[in-house]
């Protein structure tokens, strides 16, 4: 029988905490993003309607800038984001193509049930040089689709629309259950935002893509209720560890 | 939504599939589903002109051979007297009105009539009503039919600022209030124009002479309203979504001949107000720009044979955009066109080089503090900025979703206490939680903003032997993050727990810095763990209570300890949700370890049952009785 004088205590085994899975999820896209060669923007998340709506060509008329869609702050005089577009505006009015941003952070919108909240996240990227065209743009998101979900999943294309981009697109992929699911949007950045941003729109044009973090979360971990992110329910946290 | 296949396909020469015609539409960007052979549609804003069957087969017929060339009443009409002002002529640039007397009401409709409301599940109301629906769905454009007999008045049109109490033919009774496009008859609203008519003047089934109003509302005038008033109406859907503005003569037309397709007409008349010339919008021939913006080759010929065939008018330089595409203005709008015909999948990819940007730091300093924090325990949350308490700097959102939460949180501590308590009251014991977020207030009348990293701490120091029994302390979290992190000022505080409803008695320790405050020096810290590379599967997770069990061992033979301690720590059971060793004490004078391990249960669909918990720690300990040397002091 060996003595208990050798017998080494059981290894501590610290307990680790996590990072929330929407913003892992955020991170690990944006680097995705980093690495093919986009630069990190950052923005308000209280924005003015200028630079939410009207340098985005949402015209006044258009159902989102009613009261029901955008939460509004301080008397209407700023709302709070409801994309994270405004932020490629700034970044278009500080810097001269070529560019390529991308940003990424909390939008809001007033809608709440298993599949939406007020407070949700996305990244968006922007790309302006000479001669960008639609095929270019199906070459980047091929990229990120396959980054994201692997080079076997089958993808899309679907014309949408978005007063900021034309022609615009929405991407769908086949779930396993052979249900189409739309995960991004995207589209050549209209020239009126460029133009609304100072950028000759006939020397050069843009590409641009959006995309729902909690939406891909949701499909990647499996997550039903989208509210189940936001409980801060240890349980479901350290499931992400 | 919903168009009847059998109502599109009879148009369509080809007779194709529900399913061709299915792939046709996800093609051209209209979203749908289909149940029972009807479409139930999904367009995108900025295609009102597909709203109707005419529409969507303008759409179609880049595909195939298409006749939507339903008849019209074609015989001269005389001019209707009518007692009518326009005091919003640019917001209502055209109108029509038409006054139809019948003989008689017809008892049975023609099959294209019934089968409209057969196919698609709909309820009949009156013989014009019905026909003005049918119009609407045939065409797009919708009408709206008075009891002629009810008119007795003069009817204007006009901005209405004023409250006034309104009853729909529906009704219901709303509240006007702001500002308003109406129809007045004697100073009394009779329609809200462009989303639903009044009650008093709408038809019935013995009306004989209606009054059918056509007209063109900019959509700036309609959009919000049957949202603000909470009115179902389709009018108003396809008048947000733009109208065709050269179809309202057209519509009375067709209304007329349907109407004489049922009944003999006594007596019809008619009168178009047209305030202002419609624009036409043309554009300049350039396929290398199409070519240019799509990324592809097409020729000339085939660019414009496409345009043709959805309607637009070509020549060799220009291109001159049909009245009711009001989506189209650019030479970028014509190319999503060619590429909606092509098809968005059969455009080939053309490679992207991206020139490598500056890599930017601006998450360094917050990525190495989430590290550090995840590597002591801690689980990040996100939280909604939505309180509901402010103070007089706070920022209040002027529309919130909940009346309650109309103020922006100004810190970051106050939502992670109340994530705490939540999972104190389910059961948790050790809790560690941090969030990074911005936090807005006013200053100087100005929005600030700043970048918070909040902590907040309660309970045991963690779940292993070393830590199980100590208590999280403001002096435990100081040495903690001071000797990972030297010079950086946390400052600790204890919260008070006087105010809150909880039995639990652990102290609430919590700090909350300004990420701005942090140096440089936190890029130094060299983290020990990173989060997972792969994707987890996400188990759902149970609301019902825990039941915990510990069992203490007392090993005084050692050789099998390691088998042991092996065989309980993974140990697996759908109800067991965690097991650790919370004491172990070596007593080398005896020649004794004492191990205890604690247990955790829970089930997902039902509260656990102490037999439950006993049937599984059962099973252990008859597997642990069979080891030589190893015994649970006080157990028979």
């Amino acid at each position: 029988m060996s003595s208990n004088k050798d017998i080494s205590a059981p290894k501590i085994i610290k307990d680790r905490g996590s990072i929330h899975p929407i913003n892992h999820l955020k991170d690990s896209i944006m680097n995705l993003l980093v690495s093919f060669g986009f630069e990190i923007i950052d923005g308000p998340e209280i924005e003015t309607e200028k630079f939410n709506f009207d340098m985005l060509n949402i015209k006044k008329t258009h159902p989102a800038r009613q009261m029901h869609d955008t939460f509004y702050v301080e008397n209407k005089s700023n709302l709070l984001r409801t994309h994270t577009s405004p932020v490629q505006i700034r970044g278009m009015l500080e810097k001269r193509p070529p560019l390529a941003f991308i940003s990424g952070g909390k939008v809001y919108r007033k809608d709440d049930d298993a599949t939406h909240l007020p407070m949700f996240h996305q990244i968006e990227g922007i790309l302006v040089d000479k001669n960008i065209s639609f095929a270019h743009l199906k070459d980047l998101i091929y990229k990120i689709v396959y980054s994201l979900f692997g080079e076997d999943i089958e993808l899309r294309f679907r014309p949408s629309y978005f007063p900021f981009t034309e022609p615009s697109a929405e991407v769908d992929i086949l779930s396993s259950e052979g249900k189409w699911l739309e995960i991004l949007g995207c589209g050549l950045v209209n020239p009126v935002v460029l133009e609304n941003c100072n950028i000759d729109s006939n020397s050069y044009s843009g590409l641009a893509f959006g995309l729902g973090i909690e939406r891909i979360a949701m499909l990647k971990h499996g997550v039903k209720d989208i509210r189940d992110f936001y409980k801060s329910n240890l349980d479901f946290l350290s499931q992400f560890k | 939504m919903k168009i009847a296949y059998r109502h599109l396909v009879e148009y369509i020469n080809e007779n194709p599939s529900i399913e061709e015609i299915s792939d046709c539409l996800f093609q051209l960007g209209h979203e749908h589903e289909i149940e029972e052979n009807i479409f139930n549609m999904e367009f995108t804003p900025n295609r009102g002109d597909c709203l109707s069957i005419n529409g969507l087969l303008r759409d179609l017929s880049v595909f195939y051979n298409v006749n939507t060339n339903q008849e019209i009443y074609n015989d001269k009409l005389n001019k209707l007297e009518i007692d009518f002002e326009n005091l919003s002529q640019d917001i209502c640039p055209q109108i029509s009105f038409l006054k139809l007397e019948i003989e008689n009401i017809p008892n049975k409709y023609k099959d294209y009539l019934n089968d409209y409301f057969k196919d698609l599940n709909l309820n009949k109301n009156n013989f014009f009503t019905d026909i003005s629906n049918y119009v609407s769905y045939e065409n797009g454009q919708p009408t709206h039919c008075y009891d002629a007999n009810k008119i007795d008045g003069k009817i204007v049109f006009k901005e209405l600022h004023a409250n006034q109490e309104f009853e729909t033919l529906l009704e219901k009774k709303i509240n006007l209030s702001d500002k308003n496009h109406v129809f007045l008859l004697n100073d009394k609203v009779i329609n809200l124009a462009g989303v639903v008519g009044g009650k008093e003047t709408s038809c019935s089934i013995d009306t004989k002479t209606v009054l059918v109003e056509c007209a063109f509302f900019k959509p700036e005038a309609i959009i919000g309203k049957s949202v603000k008033y909470d009115i179902q109406s389709e009018a108003s859907y396809k008048f947000e979504r733009f109208v065709d503005p050269e179809c309202q003569e057209k519509t009375i037309r067709r209304f007329i001949k349907i109407v004489e397709e049922h009944t003999n007409i006594k007596d019809v008349s008619l009168i178009t107000y047209k305030y202002k010339k419609n624009n036409v919008t043309k554009i300049p021939v350039n396929t290398n720009v199409i070519n240019q913006i799509i990324g592809t080759n097409i020729s000339q010929n085939e660019y414009l044979t496409y345009l043709s065939k959805l309607g637009f008018i070509v020549n060799d330089e220009n291109i001159e955009v049909p009245s009711y595409r009001s989506d189209i203005e650019t030479q970028n709008d014509l190319a999503e066109e060619i590429a909606r015909v092509i098809g968005y999948d059969n455009i080939e990819r053309n490679e992207i080089n991206i020139p490598k940007a500056k890599l930017s730091n601006i998450y360094d300093i917050e990525n190495k503090l989430r590290f550090f924090l995840l590597d002591h325990g801690f689980y990040e949350v996100i939280n909604s900025p939505f309180v509901g308490t402010g103070s007089s700097n706070s920022i209040c959102v002027d529309n919130p979703l909940d009346s309650n939460k109309k103020f922006l949180r100004s810190n970051l501590t106050q939502s992670l206490l109340e994530n705490l308590l939540f999972n104190e009251r389910r059961q948790k014991d050790s809790i560690k939680l941090f969030e990074i977020s911005d936090i807005y207030n006013i200053k100087d009348n100005k929005v600030n903003v700043s970048r918070k990293l909040a902590v907040i701490a309660s309970g045991r120091a963690g779940h292993n032997y070393r830590d199980f029994s100590k208590k999280i302390s403001k002096k435990y979290l100081d040495s903690l993050f001071r000797e990972s992190l030297p010079s950086e000022n946390f400052e600790f505080k204890v919260l008070s727990r006087d105010s809150l409803n909880t039995k639990v008695k652990n102290e609430i320790i919590s700090c909350e810095v300004d990420i701005s405050n942090f140096s440089t020096d936190v890029l130094s810290y060299s983290e020990i763990s990173k989060p997972p590379e792969s994707f987890i599967e996400y188990s759902p997770i149970s609301d019902l209570p825990y039941s915990i069990r510990d069992l203490s061992f007392s090993v005084k033979d050692f050789t099998e300890l390691d088998k042991f301690k092996k065989y309980i720590l993974e140990f697996k059971h759908d109800l067991l949700k965690e097991v650790f060793i919370f004491d172990y004490f070596n007593n080398e004078k005896n020649a004794e370890i004492k191990i205890g391990f604690r247990f955790v249960f829970q089930s997902s669909d039902s509260t656990i049952t102490e037999t439950q918990v006993n049937n599984i720690i059962d099973v252990i300990i008859k597997h642990i009785e069979e080891i030589d040397g190893i015994t649970i002091p006080g157990l028979n």
